[in-house]
């Protein structure tokens, strides 16, 4: 019955990989594929991030609903969200917030008690759970401000609600584990997008027909820089590939200067350059790696049960023989 | 006030199939699968897939309205092929596709943490 395989054997290389930020090619596949893992790891990958809260005391400027939903988008670490239970789907509990399987607690407590304005930030909510903890821009941070000059607040962390001299914010938030396409919050994905390799082709013959004057008018007719002029031979030679947007300017350019044919432009059809940017929740790496797993999962989730194979059984015995066989 | 809650695009009502399948009742070697709360992650793949089968005669899918968190896959093969082999084959073929690219990255991961 199993008929040959029409598997592909993809190929990656990475060309850029940091906590936050993975750059690489996959090959050998198509648009479908790559958009799928797009997909996926925009809303799909879960992580932990803050479902309900309970608010004890707030006296500050901003109401209760506009603090809940501020906690509510505070990237959590998240490295725990793929053996974790859906809340939903947690038959251990009720859903309170006491359960291991599917939920953390924080607890939030900030009073200021001096004349200057007090900041109450993610590094003030205290976690149930040490593996579940507001991400930690420090780091990050402290390089911004070394390279621009600009100073974040001492403390790190991101900013909830200020506090005036006597005021109060005090509550209980609970965390679950949940996927972008419930609520933003969930999503893990700061950015994630692919392009298709360009191929880029400069008919050289026609190329040296045009005068250097030319050449250079031709060259910054391209709205990003893909071509440069050689100082050395003034040759129009490709520098950025990557650089190219599919604009089509430079294509335009040479046909009104009356070379069409100048330069061919074809977008790879199984080559991708990816770029994953991530909220800090989970790793770009790790990101790739989940949305795989995810899309492994729901595959074999939508596979025909053995119920529907064995009623078509019947069906098609009853078919054959109605028609006679 | 009436909105549907959100889990509904994704969570299975309880008593529903997530994949239940129809045959075509005029051309032989047709059928639809209806698939509940996928989208054009699901579709897609699949439909691609399928197009690479030789025996696949035509593969397409729909999402029919927005609202509706469904999809139909209808695929129509030659009598060498069924559509719930075309199915079935189109599946295992992406998982081992996936498997493939999970390794892939994997083994690059270790080179490029070893090389810079």
């Amino acid at each position: 019955m199993e008929g040959q395989s029409y598997a592909r054997m993809p190929r990656v290389k990475i060309r850029e990989l940091r906590d936050d930020y993975a750059r690489f090619e996959l090959r050998d596949t198509d648009a479908s594929i790559a958009n799928a893992l797009r997909r996926v790891m925009i809303a799909e990958v879960p992580t932990i991030a803050i479902d309900l809260v309970e608010i004890e005391v707030n006296s500050s400027v901003l109401n209760d609903e506009f603090i809940a939903h501020r906690l509510g988008l505070i990237p959590l670490t998240s490295d725990r969200a793929m053996s974790m239970r859906f809340s939903r789907d947690c038959d251990a509990c009720d859903g309170d917030g006491q359960c291991e399987f599917c939920s953390v607690e924080f607890h939030l407590m900030a009073v200021c008690r001096n004349d200057e304005t007090q900041d109450v930030t993610s590094s003030d909510l205290i976690s149930s759970d040490h593996t579940v903890v507001p991400v930690d821009y420090s780091e990050s941070a402290a390089s911004i401000d070394a390279s621009d000059g600009i100073s974040g607040n001492k403390k790190g962390g991101i900013t909830i609600v200020k506090l005036r001299k006597g005021q109060e914010v005090k509550l209980r938030a609970i965390a679950r584990k949940g996927i972008g396409k419930d609520h933003a919050k969930w999503s893990p994905a700061a950015t994630v997008t692919f392009m298709y390799e360009p191929e880029i082709h400069i008919n050289e013959d026609l190329m040296e027909s045009l005068t250097l004057e030319e050449k250079k008018e031709w060259v910054e007719s391209s709205p990003t820089p893909v071509f440069e002029i050689d100082q050395v031979t003034q040759q129009v030679m490709v520098v950025d590939a990557e650089a190219y947007t599919y604009d089509d300017e430079v294509i335009k350019k040479a046909e009104a200067m009356g070379k069409p044919g100048l330069v061919e432009i074809n977008a790879k059809q199984d080559s991708f350059i990816f770029t994953v940017e991530t909220t800090g929740a989970i790793k770009a790496s790790q990101l790739l790696l989940n949305a795989i797993e995810i899309l492994k999962q729901k595959l074999d989730a939508v596979r025909l049960s053995e119920d529907t194979v064995e009623a078509d059984d019947q069906f098609g015995e009853l078919g054959a023989h109605m028609r006679g066989g | 006030m009436n909105a549907p809650d959100r889990y509904e695009r994704f969570v299975v009502p309880e008593g529903t199939k997530k994949v239940s399948y129809e045959r075509d009742t005029k051309i032989i070697n047709a059928a639809s699968f209806t698939i509940e709360r996928e989208e054009h992650t699901i579709g897609n793949i699949i439909r691609m897939q399928l197009h690479r089968d030789e025996n696949v005669l035509f593969a397409g899918y729909k999402l029919p309205h927005p609202l509706q968190y469904k999809i139909i896959v209808r695929i129509h093969t030659t009598s060498q092929s069924s559509p719930m082999q075309a199915y079935n084959q189109a599946i295992n073929d992406l998982d081992r596709e996936l498997d493939h690219l999970k390794n892939a990255f994997e083994a690059e991961m270790v080179k490029f943490s070893r090389d810079y």
